[in-house]
């Protein structure tokens, strides 16, 4: 009775472990600044995307290395075109490919890993481990070039490399997670009344490595946009369109005659976005593991 | 009177977790006569093993603390001791075993550096005279060729093995106090008596003080002179073993004896228990901590924490407590 | 002798994983990769001549064949001639990739090292102010991208409009002070991307182990702090610590160096590997792809064989 207070104000130990994580991921001044910072940078993104801004990224409408300005807050590039308009356009970029991998690559790697960890020791596993051995063994730079020759430059020969390469540390992890899981006695449950394997794999076990899942494709989200980044610089990367990488590749030149705007506006963008992420995604951690303890 | 080699008075310590401070140790009291092994029982975290971790300044900090309360060893205070001053205590006048014995020794040393080490730091020795005073103490805990298994890893030896090769290494600096955090638990039932039956022949032969922290009252019944009770925290009852066993005076000590199985007695048809869990440190109830669980509760139990009180060298914590034994009351 | 009975057959097992590089590698790269025939033949070529081309450069020939050829070239260690150079691969080889260890080591190591010395502190002063400043230090090298530290510095150290104190592109290296004068940009960008990534892995390791029952053992028998963190901590992170950086070797050098070296212009292995890239020059393309699979094979091996020596536990069986 006089514990009710305290019990509404507190988390029960049987509350879920969602439940948890929440309630100390809402305590977590950084990671809910970083999640806002993350917020505002979709909502950019969403803003291009239904074209309310950030529209005019192509145009040609001033002049050579102009100066910030009313019609263009961040100066001019090389050709005149709007810096402040192709960063906004480029969040939308950085988000289209950030999404795409870190989705895919994570649903590819939960689902191989949690095969992998199921069947351990039989031909599906082996097979499983050496396709991850193999991809984590090629040159990454290489394995995007080669995807490029083979697509006929197909736009999307990019994200298709990046995501078949990243989901291998996914996997790696969801495998461990499902080896240990796979001994837990609700598994043995359900073997018990004879459900079937997938139903097993997919409805029972799955669920449990949600968190690992979740923080994983925080992670692959990061690294995707800084590789976009490097790959478009190196023109292996976004082909139409517009991106921070691409923004950064033609400030090259521009550097060196000593206009900075566009180097510095994509940097910005890039490094403030990826550095909330980057937050994000470790507060994330910090709610979803069970064993930490508040140091 | 002889004085105590060791005295714990009014100690208090704290831990801070995500839901808020739980105080682990609420008050404890009670002393170590020189040469006497002192049992310290109760349900897993009732602060048994953060008790021996604090009397070795071992307790993790953050998120423990020390409150307040008094250690001293021969009446050297050791609360608010300097780290550096602590370490000449450790493995020297304090020697401890843990639980774990496959996890608690280094897996990539010999038994013979780790051993060595400890020699070498604490006695001053050469390598040469400390891997001989190693040997020695392997001998001593009854380990096999100790010249041959001194150089070999602990993975290459049984759980019975290793927690001798553990003993050995703890007294090796003939401490004054030997702290044994569940020494057998993780050991099979008759390694466990094996390495019991040791511990207390080398105990008696080098006149070391021992503090038994378990669970079970069958090893304080074969190994200890006195025993401390402790439940949720407190000390629900000390005493020497043979009235403790023969007519425990808190109902607490009454459950857990109780629930100990015998053979001699004619079947029964539910071993008895004591209702209920332990209660979560954060939610204690008002009063006695023992009060929901306790089938000789009433208005006054809820009212305030019973103090300790001795009669005859019993003490016991409790409003209502069962008569001494011997006693007509 | 145990040791290189081991080692053999440890290669033997690292065989599929050769096998599954090359294969992926060679289908897409030069299999459905870019068909070269047009670009060698003249203009208004006859029907004779392109075949002629096509039975040239093997694709005439089944695509089994063609595999089994490269996997000779990779066996017998001689991959042909450079589609665009004309100079053999082997010998570009040779000229290219003393250069970029040159180029790479010092960063590599660098990074490392600090990488572990600042882990060692933070590890060492858990939770306090000096580990949240390491580890908030981390995040912030983490979130910069590789990219503009490179940029960034060429500006800051080596444009006329920074201080200009070193070579801004290129690689004229004829004493140990060129070299020096050279390196130091690179490395200086190297060092500040893989410092955040691996002080924060090699602090995780070394917090976990701080935290093993052993550690409280050797604490309980009062191990001084330097010995408990540098004896009984670091030894047994090594493990962890030695795989990370042994496996980011045959990477480090091929996408490591490929970054800086076409930013710089240093014409290492990196820049070559590059250029083959954009001019879909095939011949050094296999090489590159094959030796790396190769040399992650001996990686593998490596490891094993570190882990015997470190660990008792492992056994070489």
């Amino acid at each position: 009775m006089n514990t009710l207070a305290e019990e509404t104000s507190l988390p029960k130990e049987s509350e879920s472990l969602w439940g948890k994580a929440w309630y100390k991921f809402r305590r977590d001044r950084t990671g809910m600044i970083a999640l806002g910072v993350v917020i505002f940078f979709m909502f950019i993104a969403l803003g291009v995307w239904a074209g309310l801004w950030g529209s005019g990224w192509s145009n040609v409408g001033g002049d050579m290395w102009a100066g910030p300005s009313p019609e263009h807050w961040l100066g001019t590039n090389i050709i005149g075109q709007d810096i402040y308009s192709r960063a906004i356009y480029s969040t939308k970029t950085a988000f289209e490919v950030g999404m795409v991998v870190a989705i895919l690559s994570t649903i590819l790697g939960g689902i191989l890993g949690a095969l992998s960890g199921y069947f351990t020791n039989s031909w599906v596993d082996e097979l499983i481990l050496w396709l991850m051995g193999v991809l984590d063994s090629i040159p990454f730079y290489l394995f995007v070039a080669a995807i490029a020759y083979a697509l006929q430059g197909y736009p999307y020969s990019m994200h298709i490399a990046m995501i078949a390469t990243f989901w291998t540390t996914t996997a790696r992890l969801v495998r461990g997670e499902v080896i240990k899981l796979k001994n837990f006695e609700f598994v043995e449950a359900a073997r018990a009344i004879g459900l079937p394997q997938g139903k097993i794999i997919f409805r029972h076990i799955m669920p449990n490595t949600f968190h690992i899942l979740l923080v994983q494709a925080t992670i692959v989200f990061v690294g995707a946009i800084k590789s976009e980044v490097i790959l478009s610089f190196l023109g292996l990367g976004v082909v139409d369109g517009v991106s921070w990488g691409l923004m950064i590749a033609e400030s090259t030149q521009e550097v060196q005659a000593g206009h900075y705007s566009n180097f510095l506006t994509a940097s910005t963008f890039l490094f403030v976005l990826v550095m909330a992420f980057n937050m994000f995604s470790d507060s994330l951690q910090d709610a979803l593991d069970p064993k930490k303890v508040s140091a | 009177m002889t004085q105590p080699l060791l005295s714990v008075k009014d100690l208090v310590i704290e831990f801070s977790t995500q839901r808020g401070i739980v105080r682990a140790i609420d008050g404890v009291t009670f002393d170590i006569m020189p040469g006497e092994t002192l049992g310290l029982v109760g349900e897993s975290g009732c602060g048994k093993s953060v008790t021996s971790l604090a009397i070795l300044g071992l307790i993790p900090s953050p998120p423990g603390r020390i409150v307040s309360g008094s250690i001293k060893l021969e009446g050297r205070e050791l609360v608010g001791l300097s780290e550096s001053d602590y370490r000449h205590i450790r493995g020297k006048e304090i020697s401890m075993i843990f639980q774990e014995p496959m996890t608690a020794l280094n897996p990539v040393f010999t038994i013979a550096t780790q051993m060595t080490d400890v020699l070498m730091r604490h006695q001053g020795m050469t390598r040469k005279q400390a891997r001989n005073r190693a040997i020695e103490m392997l001998a001593l805990v009854g380990i096999p060729s100790p010249q041959k298994r001194i150089d070999e890893y602990p993975h290459q030896m049984s759980g019975g093995m290793r927690q001798r090769v553990m003993i050995g290494m703890a007294l090796s600096c003939n401490p004054k106090l030997l702290l044994a955090d569940e020494p057998t638990t993780a050991l099979d039932v008759t390694t466990q008596a094996q390495v019991l039956e040791q511990m207390v022949k080398l105990q008696d032969e080098l006149g070391t003080s021992v503090v038994l922290v378990t669970h079970d009252l069958g090893v304080v019944a074969q190994s200890c002179s006195r025993a401390v009770v402790m439940y949720a925290g407190r000390i629900a009852e000390e005493s020497a073993i043979q009235p403790l066993f023969q007519a425990p005076r808190h109902p607490y000590s009454e459950g857990l004896l109780k629930s100990i199985p015998r053979i001699r007695e004619e079947k029964l048809d539910e071993l008895p228990t004591i209702p209920g869990t332990v209660p979560d440190l954060l939610h204690l109830p008002a009063g006695c901590r023992f009060v929901d669980r306790c089938y000789k509760a009433d208005a006054a139990c809820h009212q305030q924490e019973p103090p300790l009180e001795w009669q005859n060298n019993q003490a016991v914590a409790c409003y209502h407590p069962n008569p001494a034994a011997g006693s007509n009351a | 002798m145990e040791m290189l009975q081991y080692a053999l057959r440890k290669f033997i097992t690292g065989i599929p994983l050769i096998i599954g590089v090359t294969l992926i590698s060679f289908l897409l790269m030069v299999y459905f990769g870019p068909d070269k025939t047009y670009e060698l033949v003249g203009k208004n070529a006859t029907e004779e001549q392109i075949q002629e081309i096509r039975h040239q450069l093997g694709y005439d020939k089944p695509f089994v064949a063609r595999y089994l050829e490269y996997l000779k070239e990779l066996a017998t260690f001689d991959f042909g001639y450079s589609d665009s150079t004309g100079e053999r691969v082997n010998s570009i080889l040779k000229r290219t990739v003393p250069i970029s260890l040159a180029l790479i080591t010092p960063g590599f190591v660098l990074g490392n090292l600090l990488g572990i010395a600042l882990a060692l502190v933070a590890a060492y002063y858990r939770g306090h102010w000096l580990d949240k400043l390491i580890m908030g230090g981390s995040v912030v090298g983490m979130s910069v991208s590789f990219l503009i530290v490179i940029i960034a510095f060429q500006i800051l150290l080596s444009s006329n409009d920074g201080l200009g104190w070193f070579p801004v592109r290129g690689w004229n290296v004829y004493s140990f002070w060129d070299y020096l004068r050279y390196i130091t940009v690179p490395t200086l960008a190297t060092v500040f991307v893989a410092l955040g990534y691996n002080t924060r892995f090699y602090r995780a390791v070394i917090v976990e182990e701080m935290g093993r029952d052993h550690v409280r053992t050797a604490k309980a028998f009062g191990t001084p702090p330097g010995e408990l963190l540098f004896k009984h901590i670091l030894k047994n992170a090594m493990i962890p610590i030695i795989t990370r950086i042994m496996f980011s070797i045959p990477l480090v050098v091929i996408s490591g160096s490929l970054l800086v070296e076409s930013y710089f212009g240093i014409p290492g292995v990196g820049k070559v590997t590059f250029d083959a890239i954009t001019t879909g020059d095939q011949p050094i393309l296999k090489a590159v792809v094959g030796i790396t699979a190769v040399l992650f094979v001996i990686v593998l091996i490596l490891n094993d064989i570190f882990y015997k020596l470190v660990d008792p536990r492992v056994s070489l069986k």
